[in-house]
């Protein structure tokens, strides 16, 4: 097991030397390899430059496709129901996204749909498709334009600002109404879970790296 | 103001250029990035008559946001709309103050910061205004960092519109001022990626050059 972690530790590419550009500040470091768990800051500004994080493709491989997983599970359960009287209305994702179209305000229903469905699905479905063949020391075919895209989309991701808003409507509802909270919703939270840890298991730099690595092969 | 440059070599000086997708560095005389193909560049295009545009649109758009109505119900055949400001006193009246001050937070300080904050940045880049590189490269981290909670008070709508259908009992739709909002949220999120922070210190490097060449000429 030791000697398997030690051959997915992060590589580095051909030639070199290796530098690293401060994003705040645009000094130029040496990018030297640093040991898994610790972080290299920018010498003038004092942001960070890169992490080499412990295990990273097994974890982010792990996480994408567990988010993936519950993602099947957010769309197909209901999130909450609500009873009112003899009325009963659910919450779904998708749900949310299509009462907005319908209600007037397409424009707001469309945001809703991509930050919530979209972007989480490019990130994880991304994340697996570059990660796993990675963690095999190959790289998929148009794994770089993948990972350009999920770069891109990265901040428009927005399930755990929606999950705030699910629990500001509750109590916002619970007044009026009686609610349950579905499997979904317990789903989400998950998936919020998971996408977060997905995203912070490895470094863009490393990523970057093992795909030059494994592209040259 | 006066901030001590560190001599640290700079990639602007060096013809050195991040790749900003794949932060590989490569020389900016090669055009793409040799790693992921993408435009090099050693500073964001246009970076502050972009990110000026990008705010004044945000602003404009928040005196609506806050005006009209972002969702309106309908209870037992009576329509009341509801702005932002209404519905957060509505939670501060009925005593939820945590929820209160979540809303006040995401919905009317972050939008607020965010448009002063890049206003700021933009005039310290030009050096209009005094400021410590290190410091506002801090404040323009967090203005990246908090600006999709905003989001949270459409997603509030969202939510209510999908779930208030009771019929005659009580029906909630959404306004007007949910697209201004949404609005806001986005353009200063858009207004944030397109300023680059490197030109805080490039401004630095600039007024440590005039002060030198006015002590020696002195």
């Amino acid at each position: 097991m030791r000697k398997r972690l030690s051959i997915l530790s992060w590589p580095k590419p051909k030639g070199g030397p290796h530098y690293a550009i401060c994003h705040f500040c645009d000094t130029v470091h040496l990018a030297d390899p640093i040991p898994e768990g610790s972080r290299v800051n920018c010498v003038c500004c004092g942001a960070t430059l890169y992490q080499n994080r412990p295990a990273s493709l097994v974890r982010v491989t792990s996480f994408s496709v567990t988010a993936l997983l519950l993602m099947v599970v957010v769309h197909t359960t209901p999130f909450i129901t609500m009873d009112a009287g003899s009325l009963r209305t659910t919450l779904t994702l998708p749900g949310a996204a299509r009462a907005l179209i319908s209600e007037g305000t397409p424009l707001v229903g469309w945001g809703v749909a991509i930050f919530t469905i979209l972007t989480p699905l490019v990130m994880a479905g991304g994340l697996v498709y570059v990660c796993g063949p990675l963690l095999f020391g190959r790289s998929a075919p148009g794994a770089k334009f993948v990972t350009c895209w999920m770069s891109r989309t990265e901040p428009w991701n927005m399930i755990e600002v929606f999950l705030l808003g699910v629990l500001v409507s509750l109590l916002k509802l619970g007044k009026v109404a009686e609610l349950h909270f579905g499997i979904g919703f317990w789903a989400f939270t998950c998936l919020m879970l998971c996408m977060a840890a997905a995203v912070a298991a490895i470094d863009k730099r490393e990523l970057w790296d093992r795909l030059e690595v494994a592209g040259t092969k | 103001m006066s901030e001590i440059v560190k001599s640290v070599p700079r990639g602007a000086n060096k013809g050195l250029a991040g790749c900003h997708v794949c932060e590989k560095v490569a020389p900016i005389s090669v055009g793409n990035c040799p790693r992921c193909g993408s435009h090099l560049h050693l500073r964001k295009r246009d970076s502050i008559s972009r990110t000026l545009a990008l705010v004044i649109a945000a602003a404009a758009m928040y005196v609506p946001a806050n005006v009209l109505p972002i969702m309106s119900i309908r209870e037992l055949g009576v329509l009341t709309e509801s702005t932002i400001i209404e519905g957060l006193v509505q939670f501060w009246s009925a005593g939820s103050y945590p929820i209160a001050l979540v809303i006040f937070i995401a919905s009317i300080l972050i939008p607020i910061l965010k448009i002063t904050s890049l206003l700021w940045l933009c005039g310290a880049a030009k050096g209009v205004v005094p400021h410590s590189a290190k410091a506002l490269g801090k404040v323009y981290w967090v203005t990246e960092l908090l600006g999709r909670w905003s989001m949270v008070d459409i997603f509030v709508v969202a939510i209510l519109v999908t779930m208030v259908q009771l019929g005659t009992y009580m029906t909630i739709t959404p306004g007007p001022g949910a697209l201004a909002f949404a609005g806001v949220v986005i353009l200063t999120m858009f207004a944030a990626m397109s300023f680059d922070p490197k030109l805080l210190w490039d401004q630095l490097e600039r007024e440590a050059a005039e002060d030198r060449k006015i002590s020696k000429s002195e």
